[in-house]
């Protein structure tokens, strides 16, 4: 009984390779699986055999949305192996961009969940407004994608007074836009229909499943790293973390566009209060950490990201790990892609319940537990952990 | 339906889109582009070859000793080796990398 | 002889509708570029006038590809019988005078006949191909036509009983704009229902692109596929022909004596790109509909409305 319907691995709606394999009955789907093993890049091997400071390039590169996500993690995770002194104003202008590209990834996501429903302007408007903020990225940080704006030690550029108008207004004129977009994901009659109620993940499956970032966050799980373990300053700027309880893709669009209005606010306020002095500790170009470990944490755009290193005294790593968002998430997107009782899935949610993860296969596949058939979907809490230490 | 008043005003608006090859936008001169070199203040240190995180950049000898050869094609505009080089030799651009047909054309030296 | 020739192939026959048909295409995309702060078609001849042209003559260059497992004879009758249906339809549209290329008393059956034709090959279009794609979107297809046709064809008799004839061009001799009271209704009905035949958004649901690929069309390249959008492109000038004629009174307007077929063309020309400003508008600013969500509409609203609208257009009559 029912059709197989493969959707990837080369999809319009995801081109990044990752199959889901659903089982169709009509319109509707009774089971779903996804494979996402067919890039494996092989990354983490490739960081045991660069230097500190060469690793930090080839880190920026698992992600390049999350490309100032990743940076973070890594310097700060290298810096505390080294025990290496950060200067505080290097810290807030971390913050400040690390939430320039959160809005940058935000808003491409907003121009993905118009793609999915079929929305072709908003997705057009959306990626337009992103622009602004791909040009703040590259007068503030010289590229704009992979910024190459942290370094070990610190940043590489000060952000002056002329820049920070500049980005305040730019940031205002967006502001206005993104709450016009709120507006029409609360109003829109057809945007409502594609997104309100799918894709239910109820807050008990959220925890079990171990979603992260927005997807937790629209499940009613006020769980946030930016709160529950600060990284950079994020104690002293105000910011509120946006939870909805609808547990469907609406409500992870509204938190989205809503962590875009906050961050916004987050980067205006960090650029009043940031105090003035050093950006940049001297690092060595090659140095030895002490032998050890050490574990950062970090909420990239699509949620929880962490880094792990251990040290053999070397130049080099002895190993790196990193563990993506979306890996985290993709239990909970198999289960809500799932006819369960009353709550049919239509062919026509699939993309809607898939993008709704903000899916990002690239970082993901370079993660070997997924290779593991079968296992992805039943992910427990002690088993992942205990595969997340394995190597 | 909400965004018909929008799009409407987009009606009355400039176009969004730049025409690539015929116009382009003003650049803000912060960007991080290829890399330039002056080789009469190089010492020949070797510092900016085994930083490179893309191997882009290669030793070569001459008369005076060791000097890099930038491979543009390869690099990644990661600034460690502008960073590091004693001397200043190597000199940071706006400058976007060209597309070209042949490889050796993005050889710096 | 060679006069009628020149009638049936030239102008205002075939080469006129194909004309004027990838006029309307172009028109479309310029819009809905321009609805999005976009450029839209720009290089091939003044304002990319020429791109939906240059865009059938690339599809004419590709590799012709029948895939393994399709039902060839199928396969390649479709897209044929697609246009050739759409085209025969067309001919009974009056395009540039108040009367069509073909004229004869019931013609607007025949048109409502061959549009749900149409509909059919769109079906054996999918079912022919091996894809999985294009067999939901094929039963996608059958599914919408479910909802919609029924509206389609009540809207259209409701004028046709109203004005009392079925000839398409005695309608548009006349010339009368039936927009307003009653026919207001019947307006909205068709517009909306020739969205969904034409597989537009928010109803372009057979095709939807991002969850079944290309739908029923996926399989197709080549000249088959050019032959689908030329058909797709006529249809769109049919539907907005026939919204034109029923509606806003057809190709007549204001002309001093002798000017007629010099200015009726553009009256048309002006009618029809108004239809489509309006598509591009719907286009523009809506999201997909779920196939579901489109049935249950079509049945919750649209048809009891076309259904009264039918009835009081017969009893004002």
């Amino acid at each position: 009984m029912g059709l197989y319907l493969p959707v990837g691995p080369q999809h319009p709606i995801h081109p990044e390779a990752t199959l889901i394999k659903l089982k169709v009955e009509g319109e509707h789907v009774v089971d779903a699986d996804i494979d996402a093993s067919f890039v494996h890049r092989g990354i983490e091997k490739a960081l045991e055999r660069k230097t500190y400071v060469q690793g930090l390039f080839l880190a920026e590169r698992i992600c390049g949305i999350c490309n100032v996500a990743h940076t973070t993690c890594y310097t700060l995770n290298v810096e505390g192996l080294a025990g290496i002194e950060v200067p505080q104003r290097a810290l807030w202008l971390r913050l400040i961009v690390e939430e320039l590209a959160r809005v940058s990834s935000h808003l491409l996501w907003l121009g993905l969940l118009a793609h999915v429903v079929g929305f072709e302007s908003l997705f057009m408007l959306a990626f337009r407004d992103r622009e602004v903020v791909l040009d703040l990225m590259e007068e503030i940080t010289g590229g704009r994608v992979t910024s190459g704006y942290n370094v070990i030690g610190g940043v590489r550029r000060d952000i002056d007074a002329a820049t920070a108008y500049k980005i305040k207004s730019s940031l205002a004129k967006l502001k206005e836009r993104v709450v016009k977009y709120r507006r029409l994901l609360e109003e829109d009659p057809i945007v409502r229909a594609r997104t309100v109620g799918v894709g239910y993940l109820s807050p008990s499956e959220a925890r079990e499943l171990l979603a992260v970032g927005p997807v937790a966050r629209a499940s009613g799980i006020a769980y946030d790293i930016r709160v529950n373990d600060p990284y950079l300053v994020h104690e002293e700027v105000p910011f509120n973390p946006v939870v909805y309880d609808t547990c469907d893709a609406w409500g992870r669009a509204m938190v989205r566009v809503g962590e875009i209005l906050e961050s916004i606010e987050m980067i205006v306020y960090a650029l009043d209060h940031a105090p003035s002095g050093e950006i940049r500790a001297r690092v060595p170009p090659i140095f030895r950490p002490p032998p050890g470990e050490n574990v950062t944490r970090v909420e990239a755009p699509r949620g929880e990201l962490l880094h792990y290193v251990r040290s053999d005294g070397s130049e080099k790593p002895y190993r790196y790990k990193v563990r993506t968002p979306t890996l985290a998430n993709l239990p909970a997107a198999i289960s809500m892609l799932k006819s369960r009782g009353d709550r049919v899935v239509h062919i026509a949610d699939v993309p809607v319940i898939f993008g709704s993860i903000d899916p990002c296969i690239c970082c993901t596949a370079r993660v070997l537990v997924v290779n593991e058939k079968g296992a992805a979907k039943e992910f427990q809490l002690d088993e992942l952990a205990a595969k997340r230490w394995a190597r | 339906m909400a965004l018909v008043f929008d799009v409407i005003t987009n009606l009355f608006r400039k176009r969004a889109t730049v025409l690539y090859p015929e116009e382009r936008k003003e650049e803000p001169g912060t960007f991080r582009g290829v890399l330039g070199f002056e080789r009469s203040l190089c010492i020949g240190c070797g510092l900016c070859w085994r930083v490179c995180p893309a191997s882009a950049i290669e030793a070569s000898r001459d008369e005076k000793g060791a000097r890099p050869v930038f491979h543009l094609d390869r690099c990644i505009y990661c600034y460690l080796c502008v960073e590091v080089c004693p001397r200043k030799a190597i000199k940071a651009s706006s400058r976007r990398a060209p597309a070209v047909e042949d490889k050796r054309k993005l050889e710096v030296s | 002889m060679i006069a009628e020739a020149l009638r049936a192939f030239v102008y205002p026959g075939i080469a006129y509708m194909v004309a004027l048909a990838l006029l309307l295409e172009w028109l479309d995309r310029k819009i809905v570029a321009r609805l999005q702060n976009r450029v839209g078609p720009y290089y091939a001849g003044p304002h990319g006038l020429l791109q939906p042209l240059a865009d059938l003559i690339k599809l004419l260059a590709k590799e012709d590809v029948v895939p393994l497992g399709a039902d060839g004879i199928l396969f390649t009758l479709s897209p044929i019988a697609a246009f050739v249906v759409v085209t025969v339809a067309a001919a009974f549209v009056p395009l540039a005078s108040t009367s069509g290329l073909v004229s004869a008393e019931g013609d607007a059956v025949a048109v409502l006949a061959l549009i749900t034709i149409y509909l059919l090959l769109v079906y054996t279009a999918g079912a022919a191909s091996p894809s999985r794609y294009s067999q939901v979107g094929a039963v996608r297809a059958a599914h919408m036509l479910l909802g919609f046709e029924i509206p389609l064809m009540l809207s259209c008799l409701g004028v046709l009983a109203s004005a009392g004839s079925f000839r398409l061009s005695e309608l548009a001799a006349r010339g009368s704009v039936r927009v307003f009271g009653l026919h207001a209704v019947g307006f909205a009905i068709f517009l909306i229902a020739a969205q969904a035949e034409l597989e537009r958004l928010p109803f372009d649901i057979p095709e939807a692109e991002q969850e079944i690929v290309s739908g029923w069309l996926v399989e197709y390249s080549s000249w088959r596929l050019a032959l689908f959008r030329l058909a797709r492109d006529i249809e769109l000038l049919l539907l907005s022909g026939l919204a034109v004629t029923l509606f806003l009174g057809g190709p007549v307007g204001p002309s001093p004596p002798g000017a007629e077929p010099l200015l009726y063309p553009l009256y048309f020309i002006a009618k029809a790109a108004l239809i489509v400003f309006l598509f591009s508008l719907v286009r523009a600013s809506t999201a997909r509909i779920r196939l579901d969500q489109f049935v249950t509409f079509c049945w919750r609203y649209l048809v009891p409305t076309s259904f009264a609208y039918f009835a009081l257009a017969v009893l004002v009559a």
